[in-house]
């Protein structure tokens, strides 16, 4: 189940992109583009980033959906957040607790209500 | 001196089709053999099966209309063949298509010196997969090598963009063409071009101006000359066509004049043959084309409004295609939009230009870069073509070593150097990384184009000849992906659906999901067959979604018998001028299935489309019924809107009748939209039971989450309880039933918490058993289940109701719905 916790802070469009709420729009698209350049080259360093759960495969998909996120102000307003959150607070005891509806949802192997 | 790539943008039009070409600084159009940038997309083939295509073809429309044919973009991505009956040949719409863009092709090798090989084709946004499709097949089938699609409003505002200077905020992009209306909302900003989103109907032009027209025009004969035509009498086509060229010539003369004359020779009438003189004024013109107008209008209003934008923010309107040279028109946009509109930009070139400008951005050019013969080594580079960003990033790789490889080459490329081609920069000497990589970036002369040369250099310093030369950046607009414009998903048997792509999701996409199958393909059946429908559209039920592909397994294809529930890993991909493909991986078999049976839009015969809008018919009696009943306006109101729907979708019917080949198309369009009306009127109409429900299901999860749920759930869930009564005090059934799964899905992972969950669920399940497809298999599963309980062994039990449910199958009647979908 943590490692659920663990899928969404890691899936966030910073780490995906490698850079921090610091960066402005255009440094951002910067990255991105570069990120994307590398990856069509087949470029070993571009193919993971780290997260505090340990290195992630990255995709060009990934990065194009992290880009479009960024680009919605108010989507990067929540990415933000929780980025912070995310590399902030991941707390391994609190366990159980923090893992959160989809989480749960997910773990359960449910994708639909059942049928009644 | 580099000598410069040509890019090359075609505006492949229902009505018209205009082409551009770009050096990088200059755009040039391309022009016919008479001069005209305006090329129609007509082709003609006569009795000896001569084609001809373009304005050569235009005249024989009135002359000789069963051997010239026009608006087939609207026919693309369907089955259907046009026929010319005179050399007894038959067409597909992308072989028609493609006849105009031989004819551009041509022009432009006399103009730029060489044919074009690569090029960038423009779509409407609102185009559908198998449209898309079907414009890059008519690339290829025109002898382009390759072709990339850009959807029109993206090259408009390209376009409107570069010759403007730049300014940041949101532009509304109002295209009506012939025959299709795209509305896009656009934002610049940070020299960045994003389409927030976009609208539009592809059904609505100036075509419907011209029919408008000509249905008042035949009023006229038949009041002043007492001749009498009908849009459903298969004879009176000739003369329908010919009042609508008349009716478009006047038409176009008026947004011009105050006044036109139309003549019309050797009509028969009551009399004889008569030669008729009608005159038209613009206020006539316009009371018929308000319609239209009006009815675009409340697209962008619409489009507006739904992305939060207010009016005063738009900072402008580019105007796009033949109607919008019309005063009325403009006038209309500027009143009711209040927005100022971008003057000084061709209406009829700016999709070619922009499209120009695209294959620029996306490093198409028009000669694809020459593969050498000498043994050099040569780079592979990633760089945008075109970018807001001063210093771009210009990143590279060395390709494998050329050859046998046997002989090891003279020297090896150590480090690189760019410079600009004018002088005024110079990179720094970097070594290539351990990949043989590396990762720099340039500076762009500003709001122009630069070229920079790449040279390598061995380790002893010596030159190292490698390929590419050159590359080009020129200094504008930088492009964000495209946006998918409807979600593309699969149809599931009970009628619901599984989203895969949702819309505006940049593009190129692609997603894998896992489902599962509803029965078994027995191995080496022919009659059994799975069907893995795929649609666009975002409605929750499957059949209000259009369907463009369906994704089949054969039984005679598979190697063992798969069972129900069997898992099917199905796959979508979009590329980025939205091309799809799809396919679906059987673990059990380990085999790939990528026949997409038909990408294409399926027809109806007129029958059941005639069988649908009757049914259709009474279902909104039903809803009338009840709205007189409790004098709900609004409701009334609303059942109009089906009505008019209806309607539409009758007329075309009759025109389809009549030998209108894309009337059929137009019904359904009506239809669907009508029935997605219907749908939500009968869900307004089952309000009370709806809430009835959403209270019960909150209160289960409620209660639920109150004892086993997190302080997170708890949080979700009194946020859904808010959104839910907002949704009910704003009689939105959409949002309502959108909380409701939040809600569920709260309740439920809460209720499986619990220890005896999977008991419930068994009990439950077992009690259904006599519904199961294989009773044996359910039988013995049941039993199975009933040991596990006793061993108290919940997670055993978990597996025997999932295979349970697995078994019970789905509604017949939802599944007929959702395509005949065969996978849940
Ligand atoms: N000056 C004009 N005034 C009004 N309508 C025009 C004018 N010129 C062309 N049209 C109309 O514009 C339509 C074609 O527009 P166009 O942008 O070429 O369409 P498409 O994009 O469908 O090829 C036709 O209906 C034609 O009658
Ligand atoms: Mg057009």
């Amino acid at each position: 189940m943590k490692s659920d916790l663990a899928g969404r802070v890691a899936s966030n469009p910073f780490l995906v992109l490698g850079i921090t709420p610091a960066f402005s729009r255009r440094e951002m698209e910067r990255e991105g583009q570069k990120l994307l350049g590398m990856l069509e080259l087949g470029m070993a360093e571009a193919r993971s980033y780290p997260t505090v759960f340990g290195p992630r495969p990255r995709t060009p998909e990934m990065v194009r959906e992290a880009m479009a996120e960024l680009r919605d102000p108010g989507r990067r307003l929540a990415h933000e957040l929780l980025f912070l959150e995310g590399t902030a607070g991941v707390d391994a005891d609190r366990g159980e607790k923090t893992v959160g509806w989809s989480g749960a949802f997910s773990a359960l192997g449910l994708s639909r209500w059942p049928s009644r | 001196m580099a000598s410069r790539d040509i890019f090359m943008g075609i505006d492949l039009g229902t009505t018209n089709s205009t082409a551009a070409v770009f050096d990088g600084e200059r755009v040039d159009f391309v022009r016919d053999q008479q001069g005209a940038t305006v090329l129609p997309s007509v082709v003609r083939i006569d009795s000896r099966g001569t084609v001809t295509a373009g304005s050569r073809a235009r005249r024989y429309l009135e002359s000789d209309p069963e051997n010239t044919r026009t608006e087939f973009k609207r026919l693309m991505g369907t089955r259907e063949e046009m026929l010319f009956p005179a050399s007894r040949q038959k067409k597909t719409p992308p072989e028609l298509a493609a006849e105009v863009l031989k004819v551009i092709r041509r022009a432009a090798g006399v103009q730029i010196g060489f044919e074009p090989e690569q090029a960038v084709i423009s779509v409407p946004a609102l185009f559908e997969l198998p449209q898309s499709a079907a414009t890059s097949e008519a690339g290829r089938l025109a002898g382009f090598s390759k072709v990339e699609l850009i959807q029109e409003p993206v090259a408009s505002a390209l376009a409107a963009g570069w010759t403007a200077d730049e300014d940041e905020g949101f532009w509304l992009v109002y295209d009506l063409g012939g025959g299709t209306f795209d509305a896009s909302l656009l934002e610049t900003r940070d020299g960045l071009l994003r389409v927030v989103a976009h609208d539009g109907d592809n059904f609505l032009g100036g075509r419907d101006i011209d029919q408008a027209l000509s249905g008042w025009l035949a009023e006229r004969l038949a009041e002043e000359h007492g001749v009498r035509v009908s849009r459903s009498d298969p004879s009176d086509a000739a003369i329908f066509r010919r009042l609508k060229l008349a009716a478009e010539e006047a038409k176009i003369e008026l947004s011009h004049a105050s006044e036109a004359v139309l003549s019309l020779e050797g009509i028969s009438s009551p009399k004889g043959e008569i030669d008729v003189d009608l005159v038209l004024n613009r206020a006539t013109l316009d009371a018929l084309a308000l319609p239209v107008i009006e009815k675009s209008i409340e697209v962008c209003e619409r489009l507006v409004l739904a992305n939060g934008v207010e009016k005063g923010k738009l900072h402008r309107v580019v105007l796009v295609g033949g109607p919008t040279a019309m005063p009325v028109l403009r006038q209309r946009i500027r009143e009711r939009l209040q927005i100022p509109v971008a003057e000084g930009l061709d209406p009829m070139t700016l999709v070619a230009h922009g499209a120009a400008l695209f294959a620029l951005t996306s490093r198409l050019p028009a000669r694809p870069v020459a593969v050498s013969e000498e043994k050099r080594r040569s780079f592979w580079l990633q760089y945008p073509g075109m970018s807001s960003d001063p210093a771009p990033h210009v990143l590279g790789r060395l390709t494998a070593a050329p050859g046998d490889g046997t002989e090891p080459s003279a020297a090896e490329p150590f480090a690189i150097r760019l410079s600009r081609s004018d002088g005024g920069w110079k990179g720094g000497l970097l070594e290539l990384d351990a990949e043989g990589a590396f990762v720099t970036s340039v500076e762009l002369l500003p709001r122009k184009t630069s070229v920079f040369f790449l040279e390598a250099f061995a380790k002893d310093g010596s030159v190292v000849p490698v390929e590419p030369r050159s590359l080009t950046i020129v200094h504008g607009l930088t492009i964000s992906d495209p946006p998918l414009s409807r979600t593309v998903g699969v149809a599931l048997a009970d009628d619901s659906t599984r989203e895969f792509i949702r819309r505006g999701t940049p593009l190129p996409a692609r997603k894998t999901l896992t489902l599962r199958t509803v029965e078994t393909v027995a191995k080496g059946s022919e009659g059994s067959l799975l069907k893995i429908p795929i649609i666009q559209g975002e409605f929750p039920s499957a059949h209000l979604c259009r369907l463009v592909g369906t994704l089949e397994i054969a039984g005679r294809e598979v190697t063992a018998t798969l069972p129900p529930g069997s898992a099917v890993e199905v796959t979508l991909e979009l590329d980025r001028g939205g091309r799809l493909s799809a396919r679906a991986f059987v673990p059990a078999l380990n085999r790939v299935f990528s026949e997409v049976a038909h990408l294409a839009v399926p027809e109806i015969a007129p029958d059941s489309l005639a069988a649908a809008i009757a049914s259709a018919r009474e279902r909104l009696a039903g809803i009338r019924r009840d709205a007189f009943a409790n004098r709900d306006r609004n409701l009334l109101e609303r059942a109009g809107e089906v009505e008019a729907h209806l309607a539409e979708a009758a007329r075309d019917l009759a025109a389809a009748r009549g030998g209108e080949p894309d009337s059929t198309q137009r019904a359904q369009r009506n239809l669907l939209d009508a029935e997605a009306v219907l749908a939500e009127l009968e869900e307004e109409r089952s309000w009370p039971e709806l809430w009835d429900e959403a209270q019960q299901e909150f209160a289960f999860s409620a209660e639920w989450v109150a004892r086993l749920g997190t302080e997170i759930e708890e949080r979700h869930l009194s946020e859904a309880g808010r959104a839910l009564e907002k949704a009910h005090q704003g009689k939105n059934a959409t949002e309502l039933s959108r909380q409701l799964r939040l809600v569920k899905r709260l309740g439920t992972a809460a209720f499986y918490r619990h220890p005896d969950a999977w008991f419930w669920m068994f009990d439950a399940a077992s009690s259904s058993v006599s519904r199961a497809s294989e009773p044996a298999k359910a039988a013995k599963l049941v039993k199975e289940g009933e040991e596990a309980r006793k061993r108290g062994d919940s997670a055993a039990v978990r597996g025997v109701v999932e295979r349970l449910w697995a078994l019970l199958p789905p509604d017949p009647e939802f599944r007929r719905l959702g395509y005949d979908s065969g996978i849940r």
